[in-house]
């Protein structure tokens, strides 16, 4: 039997998706006999490969010009895109930085930080630029939405095997949680 | 007796009375249906549109919480339609502020988030460009913050219906509206009596308690029934700890006052910041020096033992609850014949009836204030009578002084005119007496006139007042002549003046919760426990005897009042 390609990305995020996903444990021995993992920001391959994958999954919110294209490239690849965790599906905490100027919050992080001793907002061409964080869903269209501040492993490891059954998981009771 | 009605409700036949709402019929037939600006203790607002069900001939779908049910009517409660009408009601609710669970200090008990759970909601269909609210930090004890706000209107109705303070409304119109408080202060600068009635009915993490804020849910928590006892209304409360920690106080809504509290009452407590007494002191050298229980009450018993009874003089305050105040009794009078008193006035020189309830104050059409200040003294039962006024009672104030009530009095006497006052009872169907410590025996023996016609709710000026008058204590400390004084004085402060006159004994035991003034010039201290702590039971001013329950561990080394002074008569 083929494996199912699934290919996983962050955006904004802080790994804690990632962490729940490990979380997993021994569940994700076995799914790997039934998927295979082409590429995820904590293994060696980062990109979904170019011949596509049937799963994508997202993390972290759309918090600038990188993670836009990020986006796009992963929707462009995969068959169902999920949306991982709060700040894929709402997104989350990185929000809170849309009250203020961008300039501003730059400045902030940059160069007023208590343990920054003269710093510099970084303005390489070759960087990304700073946009409104949103959710996923504000760029591309988005198939399965797994909220969460993580989702729970057990979340996780029910969304997938139902996929792998064919069924489009709906959550439920403890599957489902915004915190 | 309410004419019943044959509703049907998913299909099942329901028997309703007339005047119910399509929710308080479902409710009884154990019928979910979800709701978020209801409340069982308001009147129904329908704000929300959560509750929207489906009803037979009904053009659109109705609010369960307005509407009335009628005969034969028939009530479709989760029907496809239904459930897709009530997710578009949550999308809209949460599209309008900003709703982000993971930083809220509700998450786990917000009732929104509840129903969010309930319908499945994994995102939202409206991304939220939510506007930057401000924070109204400016009160004491509690937040708002409208970011989480629904604007359900549950805070302004409590405001309004239950503490009858009317001191929150809405400002501006549409998804711009905002609770706001008289003409649009800040909070803080409001009339607000932070009786705390909004914080503990708001559905979301709207109004957040400074104190235990981020500090437990509910299934994280242990929940105490028991009663407040810093004034003689003895209001239903359930104290929320967590580890043996009081975390807050809320209103219990069986009880009398329906949930309501006062800020004596919900916040003060869990903010003192008093210096506990923690084990029993003896006086040595001219110092308070820490004792064991054994050595303080040896101490006591041998100079009690060497006195003549007559020449022991007992008092305690009202505050202690039932057993420990008879023990009181039974131990000094009793056993040594030692003379007994209660610090507070007890009202029983003025021979008026009692048991006049606050749901007697409800349904009033005149109400005579007379001898005290229930805003200041009796916030509860003020906010019954501010309550009453809105359903049309008549508010009759009699007073020579200054008195918070006053600016809500339909008729001011001074106590000159008291006949005057009595006149409009009289002419009226159902007063009420409220008479406190200011009263005198010449004006109560006018209201006695009122003894066939009205209720008489006796403000006790200390919480278990009614206990100390039935047991026929006399009241005020009067140590001339007495060799030795014991002073059971839980949690109160002694006036100056009283405390000279106590260190005139010879001898002085002081059985109190807190260091203070007296405790300092004792000669035996012993400790007493606090409201969270004790267990027993007390009189309220209604004259019905009420649980009060241990909601914390005794601290370490504490005796509850009632055993020590078993101890003691035991030494005597």
């Amino acid at each position: 039997m083929t494996k199912v390609k699934v290919a996983a990305d962050w955006l904004a995020a802080c790994a804690g998706c990632e962490m729940s996903l490990l979380d997993m444990d021994e569940r994700l021995v076995q799914l790997l006999d039934r998927i295979e993992l082409t590429s995820t920001p904590i293994t060696d391959l980062k990109h979904p490969p170019k011949e596509g994958v049937t799963v994508g999954i997202l993390s972290g919110a759309v918090n600038n010009t990188a993670n836009i294209e990020v986006t796009k490239q992963m929707r462009e690849r995969c068959k169902i895109l999920i949306a991982l965790g709060d700040c894929a599906v709402f997104g989350g905490i990185m929000t809170m930085r849309n009250f203020f100027d961008m300039n501003e919050a730059l400045k902030r992080a940059y160069i007023e930080t208590e343990s920054t001793v003269d710093g510099i907002i970084p303005s390489s061409e070759e960087i990304s630029k700073p946009v409104q964080a949103q959710p996923v869903n504000q760029v591309v269209k988005v198939d399965l939405h797994v909220p969460g501040c993580p989702p729970s492993a057990d979340a996780i490891y029910y969304v997938l095997s139902e996929l792998l059954e064919g069924r489009i998981p709906i959550l439920t009771g403890d599957n489902l949680k915004y915190d | 007796m309410d004419k019943m009605m044959n509703i049907r409700i998913n299909g099942r036949q329901v028997r309703a009375r007339s005047g119910q709402t399509v929710l308080e019929a479902a409710k009884a037939a154990g019928i979910d249906i979800p709701s978020l600006c209801n409340h069982p203790a308001l009147t129904p607002h329908g704000a929300c549109r959560i509750c929207l069900v489906e009803i037979e001939r009904q053009r659109t779908l109705q609010p369960a919480c307005t509407f009335p049910v009628a005969e034969g009517m028939r009530i479709e409660t989760e029907s496809p339609k239904v459930v897709e009408e009530r997710k578009f009601v949550l999308q809209m609710l949460f599209s309008e502020r900003n709703h982000y669970c993971m930083f809220c200090e509700m998450s786990g008990d917000c009732e929104l988030q509840a129903l969010a759970y309930k319908y499945g909601l994994d995102h939202w269909t409206y991304q939220n460009p939510y506007p930057k609210i401000p924070v109204d930090g400016t009160r004491k004890y509690f937040i708002m913050d409208h970011n989480r706000c629904i604007l359900c209107r549950r805070c302004i109705r409590a405001c309004g219906e239950l503490a009858a303070n009317h001191t929150l409304g809405v400002k501006f119109r549409g998804a711009k509206t905002m609770i706001s408080a008289d003409m649009d202060i800040p909070f803080g600068d409001s009339s607000c009596v932070a009786c705390g009635t909004c914080l503990q009915i708001c559905p979301t993490g709207a109004l957040i308690d400074r104190k235990s804020a981020y500090t437990g849910r509910q299934a994280q928590v242990e929940r105490t029934k028991s009663v407040c006892m810093f004034c003689s209304v003895g209001c239903g409360t359930e104290i929320i700890t967590r580890a043996g920690r009081v975390l807050r106080v809320e209103g219990e809504w069986e009880e009398h006052n329906k949930g309501v509290l006062c800020v004596a009452g919900r916040f003060e407590p869990v903010y003192t910041k008093r210096d506990r007494i923690q084990t029993p002191m003896i006086r040595k050298n001219g110092g308070m020096v820490a004792a064991s229980w054994d050595e303080a009450l040896d101490t006591i018993a041998e100079r009690v033992k060497g006195t003549k009874g007559k020449k022991v003089g007992a008092w305690t305050t009202c505050k202690t609850l039932n057993l420990t105040m008879s023990e009181f009794v039974a131990v000094f009078r009793g056993k040594i014949g030692a003379s007994v008193g209660v610090l507070e006035p007890t009202l029983s020189e003025l021979e008026l009836p009692s048991g006049g309830s606050l749901n007697d104050l409800l349904s009033a059409d005149c109400i005579l204030v007379i001898g005290s200040d229930p805003l200041v003294t009796h916030r509860v039962l003020g906010y019954h009578i501010k309550r009453a006024r809105m359903k049309g009672a008549q508010l009759i104030l009699v007073s020579n002084n200054s008195n918070e009530m006053a600016q809500f009095a339909d008729k001011k006497f001074s106590r000159d005119e008291l006949d005057k006052a009595i006149r409009i009872c009289q002419n009226s169907a159902s007063p009420v007496v409220i008479f406190g410590e200011g009263t005198n025996q010449k004006e109560a023996q006018k209201l006695a006139g009122l003894k066939r016609k009205a209720h008489f709710i006796p403000l006790f000026p200390a919480t278990n007042g009614y206990h100390a008058k039935v047991l026929g204590l006399q009241a005020g400390l009067d140590v001339s002549g007495m060799e030795v004084v014991y002073l059971l004085l839980e949690d109160i402060t002694l006036q100056e003046d009283l405390m000279k006159q106590a260190r005139n004994a010879q001898f002085l035991v002081v059985h109190a919760s807190y260091r203070e003034p007296i405790t300092e010039i004792a000669d035996v201290v012993l400790p007493a426990l606090l409201w969270s702590e004790s267990e027993g039971s007390l009189y309220n001013l209604e004259g019905k005897k009420v649980p009060v329950r241990k909601a914390v561990p005794l601290p370490e080394g504490l005796i509850p009042e009632n055993e020590v002074l078993t101890q003691l008569a035991a030494r005597l």
